[in-house]
This record gives structure tokens, sequence and C-alpha cells, in this order.
């Protein structure tokens, strides 16, 4: 097992996920309460998906939030 | 005795039917046909309940508890929920579940090995709605789904998802009842979903999944890694938990592809097979 896993990451897109909302980036308001490196909190505020991929974030979680960012 | 009077094997996506018209059309007619194909034959050996071998998509299991294989206990699932029912274009609805066989199914695994988890509420998305939507359209049969964890690594192997089937089919099989039994398994084969490599596939790794399952020839497959499907089949491959998990209950079966097709704007290599004796 090589891919990193951030619990931090997965916890904030995990609470968006279950709202069904698409968000195009996150906001100072949704990353309250989570402890987030500066790293995973730009990548959040940017909707980096690629970035968020590389920090551990899983992918479906990434997807469902992030959709609005994928080509396809 | 109880009897498996089907085995079905299917891709799930909700863009199946979600987005029918960005697909090309000759892709999605005979995809749809492979589907249709199916319901005609599951509906040929009149089952009356339907256990599905599928995944979660991190909808319901949280990082902060992640179960390896869960049994649904509900009385009922969204099949979609009404979040999910948009981005699917299925209209929400709720299949019955089947608490007691499922229940007999913890029961009886926690005493021979088999440390199931089990889950009282599921809120399902395309795992159990899209090939319902195709295989059983009225939603009267009851539903007992069995969850993988094939999204949230690290994942259990191939070879115990094998096992995991095996245990489940001779449950199944022991039952006094005089059950007929569907078995589904869905998710698969080669996507990438939500990586940087998003609407990926690999048909190469998909025939070659497809042409073990039509030889039953299983045991390639047992010994596959994560590492290997991540590389050939993508993050969403790993899906293929599911479809080894049923070939380990109908040890022997093989089978038969109905339909293949690589849909790129439903970012899923797609598969309907019929498995059989």
């Amino acid at each position: 097992m090589t891919m990193p896993i951030s619990y931090a990451l997965n916890k904030v897109l995990t609470a968006i996920a279950r709202q069904h909302v698409l968000k195009e980036h996150l906001t100072d308001a949704d990353l309250a309460g989570h402890d987030l490196t500066e790293a995973e909190r730009a990548a959040l505020k940017a909707g980096d998906v690629t970035s968020l991929y590389h920090l551990g974030a899983n992918p479906y979680l990434i997807r469902r939030v992030f959709r609005a960012r994928f080509r396809i | 005795m109880a009897q498996i009077v089907a085995a079905a094997l299917a891709s799930h996506a909700p863009l199946i039917t979600g987005r029918p018209e960005v697909s090309k059309p000759e892709q999605r007619d005979r995809l749809y046909a492979g589907f249709h194909e199916l319901r005609r034959r599951f509906a040929a050996a009149r089952p009356d309940l339907i256990v599905m071998l599928v995944n979660d998509h991190l909808q319901n299991f949280p990082y902060s508890n992640m179960p390896a294989f869960c049994i649904g206990l509900a009385k009922a699932y969204d099949a979609p929920s009404p979040g999910g029912a948009g981005l699917m274009r299925i209209p929400p609805r709720k299949v019955a579940g089947a608490p007691e066989v499922g229940l007999a199914l913890l029961e009886s695994g926690l005493a021979a090995g088999f440390d199931f988890a089990y889950s009282y509420e599921i809120e399902s998305w395309d795992e159990l709605s899209v090939p319902l939507h195709f295989l059983e359209p009225e939603g009267k049969l009851p539903v007992m789904p069995v969850y993988t964890n094939c999204g949230a690594p690290p994942l259990p192997t191939p070879r115990r998802c094998h096992a995991v089937g095996g245990f489940v089919g001779g449950f199944i099989r022991s039952r006094p009842a005089a059950e007929r039994i569907a078995l589904v398994a869905t998710g698969g084969i080669s996507h990438w979903v939500g990586t940087p490599e998003t609407g990926r596939i690999n048909p190469e790794f998909d025939h070659r999944v497809l042409d073990h399952i039509a030889r039953g020839d299983v045991e390639p497959l047992l010994d596959l890694t994560w590492a290997d499907i991540e590389r050939d089949a993508g993050n969403g491959g790993q899906e293929i938990r599911n479809w080894i998990a049923l070939l380990g209950a109908v040890p022997g079966w093989k089978g038969e592809v109905l339909a293949y097709e690589p849909v790129a704007e439903w970012i899923t290599g797609c598969a309907t097979v019929w498995v059989h004796q």
C-alpha cells in the first residue's frame, strides 16, 4: 500500500458529500473546526482535485464534492 | 432446500442512467440490450430474493468506522435515495430488505469465522439502484446486500472476497426453506474515478477479466493485488472484488458475457454477464 490517507481531508469531504451539494471550492466556514494542514486547507479552498488526491483524499469523495471540476 | 436460481454480474455507474444522451448511441444500445437480456433471464428464473454483492462509495461508511464486509439488515433500502435520484435520473424509491436472512447470515458467519459487520441503515447509491433499475424495475423483490470495502484502501484481498462469497453461497444452499435466490454482483470493470486519470478505461484489462470469467478460470483473479488492479483497472476497478465474491458463491459456474462496452462518456468499462452452471 503506497497511497497516502488523510483522515482530516476525508472527514471534511464526507461531511460535505452527505449534504448532496456540489462545490467548486470550499470556504472557511466549511473548514471550521477541522484539523487540517496548510496544504490541505489550500487544496480544499482552491478545489484542486489533483492536489487533494496526492494529499490523501479519497477519490470517490473528491469526485462527489468537486464533480464540477472534472472534464467528464 | 434453497437454491441459487440466477447469478449475474453487472457494472454500476451513475451515468449509465443519469446521462444516457452523452454516450455513443451504438454503445448505449448494445449495453442496454445486455441489461435487458439479463433482465429477461432473471425474470425467467423466478427468484424471490436478491442477494447483492456490492460496495459503498463512502456514502455510508466513513473513515471513522470502515467495515471490510458488512451485511445489510435494513428493512428497506433507498434505491436510489432522494439525494442520488437527480444524478442517476431514477425516481427515488424504496426496495424491501430481508433482515431475517441477513441476520441468519451474520450469525452463521460469526460461528464459522467470517466476522461480518452489519448495518441497519444504508443509503444506497448506484451500487444497488442502477442494476436494480434494469433487472427489477418493479422493485417488488426483497434485497439483502453484502457490502465489501472496494473504495477505501486498504481493502480485503480478492482471495478473501472469494472465500466470503463461497461462504455466502454455502449459507444460501444450506437454508431449509424452498427459497429461490438470485445473486447479483455489481461494480467494475476498469474505471478511474476522482483520480487525476479520471475517465481512463482499460479494455485490455476488462477483456482479460471477462475471458477468465467466461472460462470459469477464477484462480488468476484471486492473485491480483491492490496495486495490480489500481495500475491496470483504476480505483474503480477495485470493485471486481464483488464479482470475485459472486464467483466464489457458485464454484465451477461460467460467465456468458452479454455485453461489454468501454463507455468513455460514462467513465466506465461496462459489462453485463450471466453466470451459469
